[in-house]
């Protein structure tokens, strides 16, 4: 309870937002979406003066600002829209806002790598598929969510669990977790060469740390990857009608 | 803050260099183009504004200008409008990491790149091409028609499945000079002369690159998606007007894009023996340079025109049979021939050989197997009579 004492407002702001983003949920029949909104805005205001900013270079606080709030929009008119093709392509949006804050974080090779798998490949897809699914339009099935209720609650709590997760581990922890551990250490799969910091914002350290101190579970990956493009050939083709 | 702010003038200097003259040589391409077709039909071409036509790009802006811009009653407004900026955009933003001069022998107001020392430029460029096929996709989609609609699938089927070979085929040069970044990779061929470009060592890469941009970017043979005999337009069959132009500056943005980028990796961007080498410091060495850039450039385009002209369209099934049974096996053991010559430390030069003994070797076996399947098929329906 004690806990609850210290952290009502955190607490209030998600549930706040939760409520909003639960309301302007797709349903049979349309509620006013201007009441979710203002939840949602006022939720996501008060969350957002909780959380104190990192200090930064004004440009990089403005851009970090721009793609975190277009990330976290898109997202919910992601999930609140009724037409699917607009909802792939608010995720897409997702997609390359987060690219952008990796890029902000100098992990230049994962933002490029994110945005061609997922909105290059995996959204494409998508898309692919809703318009080949949607010939005559979108059925009523099609235009409203689920589990509307469930859904909201499980995603604000798995927030909220992740906020508060962050908030207890200081900012020292992430140091020593990218570090040299006993675990990591004596870890088969994981194998972070001693006392050699990894020059992650460059792609020859990046390669260097991926198939040198990371070998085994790169190559381990790359088996299941493999071994799963097999299966998919096994299982796609209809050998009664004599392909393949 | 105020690092950055120094920068800033000479970028958009830059920018503002690069967007003007990509935007006016979009249009003196498509008189080119004209020209081209022309030249290669024995017609004359369009020759009635100005000298030899030289201002029909400018009486086509004004006509395209003044065009209503129609939206039709039955399309998704937002996407219509959206689809010919996306097409346009991301070919554009695609440019930001090419150089297209001598980058440390720039003037101080401008840069010979948009955005230099991108350590991963070459996968910026796949990342924002493989986002090109959005415009397509939504253009055909929204139009909310069905010739569009299948024009934007058979795009969407050849965009993704031609990215595989083409990054595939430049990773051979990727490992040979141990960067993504193309001016280390433009600066390590200029060091070595024209001996050292990357076509004596990656003639196949080269080959496989260049065609598959090719598809990428819906020239001419592969323009599968708006071929006109089946599909009207294609994905643009509702567009007119400036959107309409939109969509074939985004086309010939990426046909430039292509061309510098054949030019640096594999023909050593503006390196030439005697007039444009690292060495020569003579007054305006940078602008011979980027001369000999745009030369080879230009050269690149005209085999684009030429091969429009030459080689009739694919059919579908064939464009798909290209890339997956071809371009991925032949890209793939190009990888490991790079790869095993980099570990035994054998002389590079010894993959030239290996490229055409790897292209002849195929080449003759999927002959050999085209020929006995069309004997077999032969003789079956001699036994079928």
């Amino acid at each position: 309870m004690q806990w609850l004492e210290d952290h009502w407002q955190g607490v209030a702001a998600l549930v706040l937002m939760g409520a909003g983003v639960w309301w302007m949920m797709p349903r049979r029949t349309e509620w006013p979406k201007a009441i979710g909104m203002i939840l949602a805005l006022v939720g996501a205001f008060l969350l957002a003066s909780r959380i104190r900013a990192a200090e930064g270079p004004v440009g990089e606080t403005i851009l970090f600002s721009v793609f975190a709030t277009s990330a976290i929009t898109c997202a919910i008119l992601m999930i609140t829209n009724r037409n699917p093709v607009y909802s792939a392509l608010w995720f897409a949006l997702v997609t390359l806002s987060v690219c952008g804050l990796f890029w902000l974080q100098f992990a230049h090779f994962l933002a490029a790598a994110t945005v061609i798998v997922y909105a290059g490949a995996i959204v494409v897809t998508f898309v692919f598929v809703i318009m080949l699914a949607q010939q005559s339009g979108a059925t009523i099935y099609d235009q409203r969510s689920r589990q509307p209720f469930l859904a909201t609650v499980t995603a604000f709590l798995l927030l909220g669990a992740l906020l508060a997760t962050l908030r207890s581990s200081t900012s020292d922890d992430f140091h020593v977790a990218a570090q040299q551990t006993p675990a990591a250490a004596t870890n088969l799969l994981s194998r972070p060469t001693e006392n050699t910091p990894i020059d992650a914002d460059t792609m020859k350290g990046l390669g260097r740390s991926l198939f040198g101190d990371y070998l085994f579970a790169v190559e381990l990956a790359g088996m299941v990857l493999l071994i799963a493009t097999i299966g998919a050939i096994a299982i796609a083709p209809r050998r009664s009608r004599g392909t393949l | 803050m105020n690092d950055w702010l120094p920068s800033l003038i000479p970028t958009l200097i830059t920018i503002a260099v690069v967007l003007g003259a990509i935007l006016t040589g979009c249009m003196y391409l498509v008189l080119a183009e004209r020209k081209v077709s022309a030249w290669m039909q024995d017609r004359i071409g369009p020759n009635r504004v100005g000298p030899m036509g030289l201002f029909q790009p400018v009486a086509d802006g004004i006509k395209i200008l003044l065009k209503e811009g129609v939206i039709p009653s039955h399309v998704d407004k937002w996407l219509f409008l959206i689809a010919p900026a996306i097409s346009m955009f991301t070919t554009m933003l695609a440019f930001a990491v090419v150089p297209f001069g001598p980058v440390d022998q720039a003037p101080s107001w401008l840069r010979f790149i948009i955005a230099p020392n991108i350590d991963i430029g070459l996968v910026f460029i796949f990342a924002v091409g493989s986002l090109a096929v959005y415009g397509v996709i939504l253009g055909g989609w929204a139009s909310n028609n069905k010739y569009s609609a299948l024009g934007s699938l058979r795009a969407s089927a050849q965009v993704v499945s031609y990215e595989i070979p083409l990054g595939m085929s430049v990773l051979g040069v990727v490992l040979m000079s141990h960067t993504l970044n193309l001016e280390k990779i433009l600066s390590l061929q200029a060091e070595g002369g024209i001996a050292h470009w990357n076509i004596w060592y990656q003639p196949l890469a080269a080959l496989i690159f260049y065609v598959s941009s090719l598809a990428e970017s819906n020239r001419l043979p592969f323009d599968l998606s708006e071929c006109e005999q089946e599909l009207v337009g294609g994905y643009h069959t509702e567009y007119g007007g400036l959107r309409m132009v939109l969509f074939f500056v985004g086309e010939y943005t990426h046909l430039v894009t292509i061309s510098f980028l054949t030019s640096i990796l594999f023909f050593g961007g503006w390196n030439f023996p005697w007039i444009a080498t690292p060495e020569s410091n003579y007054f305006g060495a940078w602008l011979v340079k980027i001369l000999v850039l745009l030369a080879k450039v230009l050269f690149s385009i005209f085999l684009i025109m030429m091969i429009r002209w030459t080689i009739p369209r694919f059919r579908f099934d064939q464009l798909m049979e290209l890339t997956w049974k071809v371009f991925l096996p032949l890209s793939l053991a190009n990888v490991v021939a790079v790869m095993f010559v980099l570990q035994f430390a054998w002389p590079p030069i010894v993959l030239l050989p290996f490229s055409i003994l790897l292209f002849a070797l195929f080449g003759f076996f999927t002959v050999t197997a085209k020929r006995m399947e069309l004997s077999r098929r032969r003789r079956a329906s001699l036994v079928m009579q």
